[in-house]
């Protein structure tokens, strides 16, 4: 009787798993037509001559340009200066919206989520309006007589990563607040009531159980930032170049399709290395925070 | 259910209707720019020479032409191309060449001249500057846009090598018909570029876009600012603090070609030669302010005086600036905005 049982069961959890594979189909139809497809066409055209024929001098070309480079440079200062202001300015805010009452917590993150809902373009002519000459910020500065001559916010590096910032800090907010969140608010209770100062909960509670939402927020934020586009082609003024632009320029000004391809695989491969570089250093904390009990 | 009826009997006769007339296909950019063709120079002209018109309007001429003449499925007789676009196309072998036996060769400035793609209306790249800034003395030369301790404020040029050059060379003495000869020298464009970078500290801004010149220029973020005379021209006639001139400038022409293998290739020259006469590019400008490149068309009052001050190829402008040349860019232009965009890193 068992084994009749225990056949139809697995039988059961088999069609189960079958029938769940086959509703993830068209994700993965989809995810193979828009991501996968257009990558091996663009490895393809990285191999090809403006005239259709096979060459690697694309690749010779863009690795020893020190345009490059200096592009190369200017994406890892953007992306990497984008998370430091994101870890920094972000963290404590997803702490404070964590020990927040629930609804006050959610009034907050309303207005957290806010800018997510509006077009990057908008946004992005917003800080245009807000940073530029005789924008606002500069207004008051000057109007106050804080500056005698107004700064310059805008149409620079700073510009950028000011626009930059603001878009990513929502989306690195999200898995940290979630991870503060499922914190069980009894550790902290039970480091409290053993001695241990505010400082001591945050250190050796609060940190290592949110390190997995700090990560994730990482690799979500250089993900995102290494193929920023509209925020340096409009608040950089033309003078901050990363690897988007300079693509953009091989593609607009010069038609050179097989260079383009090769710098969006060095974008690629650049995502790749980082990803791996993350998950790497988050194994490493990971084993860390286990053996930290026994230290 | 009647409107049906009438389009499907005017369907029945028109196709009944015997057909002599000579059908000719061009293809334009469409929108305003194509419509003012249109009614100023291929409208009259077809109707001069007995032909149909078949229009189809792209947006991307370079790619559609390249498209059709690769697959050899040529539709289009008459296609209208930016001068740089239509110097590729030749490069490429995707144009006929001109018939200049049909098409008066001396319609065109030497400056201008191509033997692919006619060139027949022009625009400019401009010295602008805000007038609240200067008032009644803005730089007049390009040397004195360079001069930052005559004309202190902030500068913003395209971050583009194009046009950028020219003026660079000019700005540094160099005459405008010498302008390309000594471009042409890697000295030459080396001397460009140091001129650039040696104004780069004053400059605010880079600019990428048309729309965001016109921009700089009308919140006062940059006082000077070199960009198309179309935009200087919209900042002025909203009322912004600017003017423009037209002195020393670059000037970029658009273009009529027949493609390689073109169905009718004879009747596509003659309509180019009949829609470029002199009254009728002149007639273009009630429309747009695209001014004709055919000296002739400045001639006997066809344009109103006071639309004069709108054209770059005017004939007050002429001798102070130089004919962009399209031939010079589809063969120097990587060298020339690779050494930009370097500059542009350092």
């Amino acid at each position: 009787m068992t084994v009749t049982v225990d056949t139809a069961l697995a039988a059961d959890a088999r069609r189960e798993r079958r029938f769940f594979l086959s509703l993830s189909l068209p994700a993965l139809f989809i995810v193979g037509l828009a991501a996968i497809l257009p990558i091996l066409w663009i490895i393809r055209q990285s191999f090809l001559t403006t005239g259709g024929e096979y060459t690697v001098g694309n690749y010779q070309k863009v690795l020893s340009s020190g345009l490059t480079w200096s592009a190369l440079v200017t994406t890892l200062e953007l992306s990497l200066g984008t998370l430091a202001i994101c870890i920094l300015l972000g963290t404590p805010l997803a702490l404070a919206l964590a020990s927040a009452r629930p609804r006050v917590a959610n009034v907050l993150m309303a207005f957290v989520m806010l800018p997510l809902w509006t077009a990057i373009l908008v946004r992005t002519y917003g800080w245009l309006v807000l940073l530029r000459r005789d924008g606002l910020i500069n207004a008051a500065l000057t109007g106050s007589g804080l500056t005698a001559e107004p700064l310059p916010l805008v149409y620079n590096f700073t510009g950028t990563l000011i626009g930059m910032v603001h878009y990513m800090l929502p989306l690195f907010l999200l898995p940290v607040y979630a991870a503060m969140r499922d914190i069980d608010p009894n550790l902290i209770r039970a480091g409290a009531s053993m001695g241990a100062t505010l400082g001591q909960v945050i250190r050796t509670v609060i940190m290592p159980l949110s390190a997995g939402g700090i990560f994730s927020g990482s690799i979500i934020v250089l993900i995102y930032t290494i193929g920023f586009f509209i925020t340096p082609a409009v608040l950089g003024g033309g003078r901050v170049n990363p690897l988007s632009t300079r693509i953009e320029r091989t593609l607009t000004t010069f038609q050179d399709w097989g260079s383009a391809s090769v710098l969006g695989i060095l974008l690629l491969v650049l995502m790749a290395l980082i990803g791996v570089m993350l998950l790497a250093a988050r194994r490493l904390l990971a084993q860390n925070t286990v053996d930290a009990p026994h230290a | 259910m009647s409107w049906l009826r009438i389009s499907l009997a005017a369907f029945a006769i028109s196709a009944a209707l015997p057909v002599h007339a000579q059908t000719v296909t061009i293809t334009t950019a469409g929108g305003d720019y194509g419509n003012a063709m249109k009614e100023a120079m291929w409208g009259p002209a077809a109707k001069e020479l007995g032909y149909d018109i078949r229009e189809e309007t792209l947006s991307d001429g370079l790619a559609a032409l390249k498209m059709q003449v690769t697959s050899g499925a040529v539709t289009t007789d008459v296609i209208h191309l930016g001068s740089p676009e239509g110097a590729q196309a030749a490069a490429q072998s995707l144009l006929e060449p001109l018939d200049y036996k049909i098409i008066d060769p001396k319609s065109v400035p030497d400056g201008a001249k191509s033997d692919y793609c006619y060139p027949f209306d022009s625009y400019g790249t401009v010295m602008s500057w805000n007038t609240k800034t200067y008032g009644e003395n803005p730089p007049k030369t390009w040397a004195e846009f360079w001069d930052v301790a005559k004309f202190s404020g902030r500068r913003a040029l395209r971050a583009n090598a194009q046009d950028s050059i020219e003026i660079a060379l000019l700005s540094d003495g160099v005459a405008p018909a010498d302008v390309y000869s000594v471009l042409s020298t890697p000295e030459g464009l080396e001397r460009a570029i140091k001129r650039l970078e040696a104004i780069k500290p004053n400059v605010a801004v880079w600019w990428t876009s048309g729309a965001q010149s016109a921009q700089l220029l009308k919140d006062g973020e940059a006082d000077l600012v070199i960009t198309w005379n179309g935009r200087a021209q919209t900042v002025k006639a909203d009322g912004g603090a600017a003017d423009y001139t037209f002195k020393g400038s670059v000037i970029g022409t658009d273009c009529l070609g027949v493609p390689k293998g073109a169905p009718n290739k004879e009747a596509a020259m003659k309509l180019i030669a009949a829609m470029t006469q002199p009254a009728r590019v002149a007639k273009l400008t009630d429309f747009i302010a695209y001014g004709p490149v055919n000296p002739a068309a400045y001639e006997g009052g066809l344009i109103p005086e006071d639309r004069l001050k709108t054209l770059a190829t005017a004939p007050e402008n002429a001798g102070t600036s130089v004919f962009s040349n399209s031939e010079w860019w589809v063969k120097n232009g990587e060298a020339a905005q690779k050494a930009f965009d370097e500059m542009m890193a350092r």
